[in-house]
């Protein structure tokens, strides 16, 4: 009988987690955040010397020496916060998901225990509700990747995060799609299926870079078999840092891209 | 000549190989892996072969290659099969030549690569990009079409490209051509830190990330002999069971939803996300990344954590069973999973397959009970196993497969012993060793090589390597229309095969 099928359905409880809980939220990502007035010139050296893919580097800028953290590089491994626990904590909540390569690395002057130019984009909830309930077809492109962010892009569309009730769809072929989201860093042996994608989706359009390895080549940055981050094969609009992103991240990530391309002059 | 002893040693180590595998001194011996690594002193290549002997357990035979400057080493796919893309592997990343080889075609460098490039040979440089045509098997009579699918598929899955050869809606033949993730892998692990390649292992097949990450440390521990704290096994063994829980529940899901069956789809979906939030409250991360490290874990379970993680492995499995009991029990469901894409035995043992799907072809092999490792030499297991080969003992296997699994994790909670989670390495010690884990796809292993705290060679047997070559097998006879649902019954990760 189907009605058991149909008592499950009636019986289940509603799981979906408002987007005001998701806009911003990076928690189980591991991202680390960096507690600018904690910071000393030994414990950043101390976290960059541990940091495995450079995403933590002391940087020289106009004679200044600062500490920048890249979160397009970031695996989320933990180390900074291994080392120096106070001043690197886990992030909860971050503006990073959806913004450019510039805004991806932050940078602290750790002699005055500040950040320069805290020009990281604030998580705007209201713009994001106005995105709200327009239609978006996306196509999910894996140039290279783990398999780890094609998971939580497939969590998407369960009952928690339920993408479909924001009007966003995932489309089987690039020529039905207005948004590419990437994952991987670009292999050699998928390079040219990853452009010939790209021609094959309409214009106009929307590319995202997802993951450490898409917005930077993460792990595989130095790999003979990659061609390079997807921004090096094709152009892209807006990145989504983590190893792999969470699934509030990617949301975010995905409606930040869109809010931006809507409010463009 | 100097030759002749050498190659004489050679030889000695395949006629082995091929000894054990027939089984000419008892039960067939299975092949587990073959790979390359350098000689340090020589600089050639030197072949590894690894295998699981009745009555003796895994078993490591290597030998140089001969130095009379052609790298030529006997092939064993013709009489052993499950050799073959082993051995193509071992011909492009080390220019080893191979006699008597069936199938002269790279495999894992793709029509781009220069054939004369074998990236494992020699350090790292900038490769020319060159052109090229893969020459795919062509089958030929009337009315035989060819079916090109990928690389990039129409959904959230990676990329691979398939190659079916139909009679009408008949599938005659299908031919893999994979590797488009290729990430060159294994060369990373060269040079890194031996404390940090879990986190290049971790990046091998994400949503296995923790088995990656357990079998690389437990590699690593073994060939340094480092002891682990009996705490972080548990830990471990908490971590591999939850993983193997969502995986097989996620799979369920998704051959439902292949028979257009949506509402287990849903709810299976759900309850996976249930237990990925319960890990992430427990561990602070929702697929266990950064947990593992040689030596033992990072994280603790709090008392508090493992309650909360006991009761929704609780819920989580007695949602699980009733949802399966659903599916199991539905007409259309039966209709289209029975006899769907069957396995034979006979190319199960032949192929050396592994993991779930050899469990449902009537080959009863897992690493958990045949060489037990961690916490589980404390543990008996009931490996569930049918023999019909089917979509439906596939899944009928997941499914057991996650009571099983959730009384593993439960028990362990209830149990967990108390201690310290991590030992520190020895250092600069020169250390070689490989160990196995059951992971979610089937038995996954590690063979590491270094000194000085560095890796010199990591090799990774993933169970997709193993078990891909097997599809093309299940597939034929059936109609293309069912192939979705026989390629998500394996369920076989493009990323842990490419590497």
């Amino acid at each position: 009988m189907i009605l058991d099928v149909i008592e499950c359905s009636l019986k289940a409880p509603n799981r979906i987690i408002p987007v005001e809980a998701l806009a911003g939220n990076v928690a189980g990502s591991r991202m680390p955040q960096v507690q600018p007035s904690l910071l000393t010139r030994e414990n950043a050296d101390r976290a960059c010397r541990t940091c495995p893919t450079g995403a933590l580097a002391l940087v020289e800028r106009q004679g200044q020496k600062l500490l920048c953290m890249d979160y397009g590089q970031c695996i989320g491994c933990g180390r900074c916060m291994e080392v120096e626990p106070r001043a690197f904590i886990p992030a909860d909540r971050l503006g990073c998901c959806g913004v450019s390569k510039g805004e991806l690395a932050r940078y602290f002057d750790f002699e005055r225990g500040v950040e320069v130019n805290p020009n990281s984009p604030e998580i705007v909830q209201q713009q994001i509700f106005s995105m709200l309930g327009k239609a978006l077809n996306i196509r999910q492109l894996d140039a290279g990747s783990c398999n780890g962010c094609e998971a939580e892009i497939t969590a998407l569309t369960n009952p928690y995060y339920d993408l479909e009730r924001f009007g966003i769809h995932f489309v089987a072929s690039p020529k039905h799609a207005d948004m590419l989201l990437v994952t991987g860093p670009v292999t050699r042996n998928m390079a040219v299926a990853v452009k010939k994608t790209y021609e094959a989706v309409p214009a106009p359009k929307l590319v995202v870079a997802v993951g450490a390895c898409g917005c930077s080549g993460g792990i595989f940055a130095a790999s003979h078999a990659v061609v390079g981050p997807v921004d090096s094969v094709i152009p892209v609009d807006g990145y989504i840092p983590g190893c792999p992103p969470t699934p509030s991240m990617l949301l975010t990530g995905i409606l930040e891209v869109l809010r931006r391309t809507s409010t463009k002059p | 000549m100097s030759t002749a002893p050498e190659q004489n040693a050679l030889s000695s180590a395949v006629v082995e190989v091929a000894r054990l595998l027939r089984g000419s001194a008892g039960r067939p011996a299975r092949l587990v892996c073959l790979f390359g690594s350098m000689d340090a002193t020589t600089n050639r290549p030197r072949v590894h072969y690894i295998l699981d002997v009745p009555g003796i357990g895994y078993r490591l035979l290597q030998e140089t290659e001969s130095s009379n400057g052609t790298a030529l080493v006997q092939s064993i796919t013709s009489a052993f099969p499950a050799a073959v893309w082993y051995e193509r592997e071992l011909r492009d990343q080390y220019g080893v030549e191979l006699s008597d080889h069936p199938d002269p075609r790279p495999l894992v460098l793709h029509e781009n690569w220069p054939r004369d490039c074998h990236p494992m040979s020699a350090p790292s440089q900038s490769v020319p990009w060159v052109k090229g045509e893969y020459p795919f098997l062509k089958v030929e009579g009337d009315g035989v079409c060819e079916v090109a699918v990928g690389p990039v598929h129409a959904g959230v899955i990676e990329p691979g490209h398939f190659r079916f050869s139909v009679v009408g809606d008949n599938v005659l033949h299908l031919e893999l051509r994979h590797f488009y993730t290729h990430k060159g892998t294994e060369k990373l692990f060269q040079g890194t830190p031996v404390t940090s390649g879990q986190m290049i292992a971790e990046s091998v097949s994400g949503d296995n990330c923790f088995a990656h990450a357990v079998a690389y440390c437990q590699a690593v521990e073994k060939a340094q002999d480092v002891p682990v704290p009996r705490r972080a096994e548990f830990i471990r063994l908490i971590g591999l069971e939850l993983e193997r829980m969502m995986a097989h529940v996620a799979d369920v899901g998704a051959l439902s939803g292949d028979v257009a069956f949506v509402v287990p789809a849903a709810y299976c979906s759900r309850i996976k996300e249930d237990l990925l939030q319960a890990g992430s409250r427990a561990m602070g991360t929702r697929y266990w990344r950064g947990i593992a490290v040689p030596g033992g874990v990072t994280r603790d379970l709090s008392t508090s954590a493992s309650e909360a993680l006991c009761q929704a492995v609780e819920q989580a499995a007695a949602d699980f069973k009733k949802m399966a009991s659903i599916i199991l029990d539905r007409p259309s469901v039966q209709s289209r999973f029975e006899a769907a894409g069957i396995l034979k035995r006979s190319v199960a043992t032949d192929l050396a397959v592994v993991g779930p799907v050899a469990r449902s072809s009537g080959v009863d092999i897992d690493v958990r009970h045949d060489h037990p490792y961690g916490a589980y030499k404390e543990s008996t297991i009931q490996i569930p196993s049918f023999h019909y080969g089917d979509v439906l003992a596939r899944a009928r296997t997941r499914i057991d497969e996650v009571a099983v699994s959730a009384k593993l994790i439960i028990d362990s909670l209830k149990s967990l012993p108390g201690g310290a989670v991590r030992e520190t390495l020895p250092q600069g010690i020169p250390f070689e060793g490989f160990s196995a884990v059951e992971s979610p796809r089937g038995e996954l292993l590690y063979w590491v090589k270094g000194e000085n705290d560095l890796l010199s060679r990591c090799y990774i047997k993933s169970p997709s390597f193993q078990n891909w070559p097997a599809l093309p097998h299940a597939v034929a006879g059936n109609v293309i229309a069912d192939f979705p649902l026989i390629n998500k019954s394996f369920n076989l990760s493009y990323s842990g095969c490419d590497r």
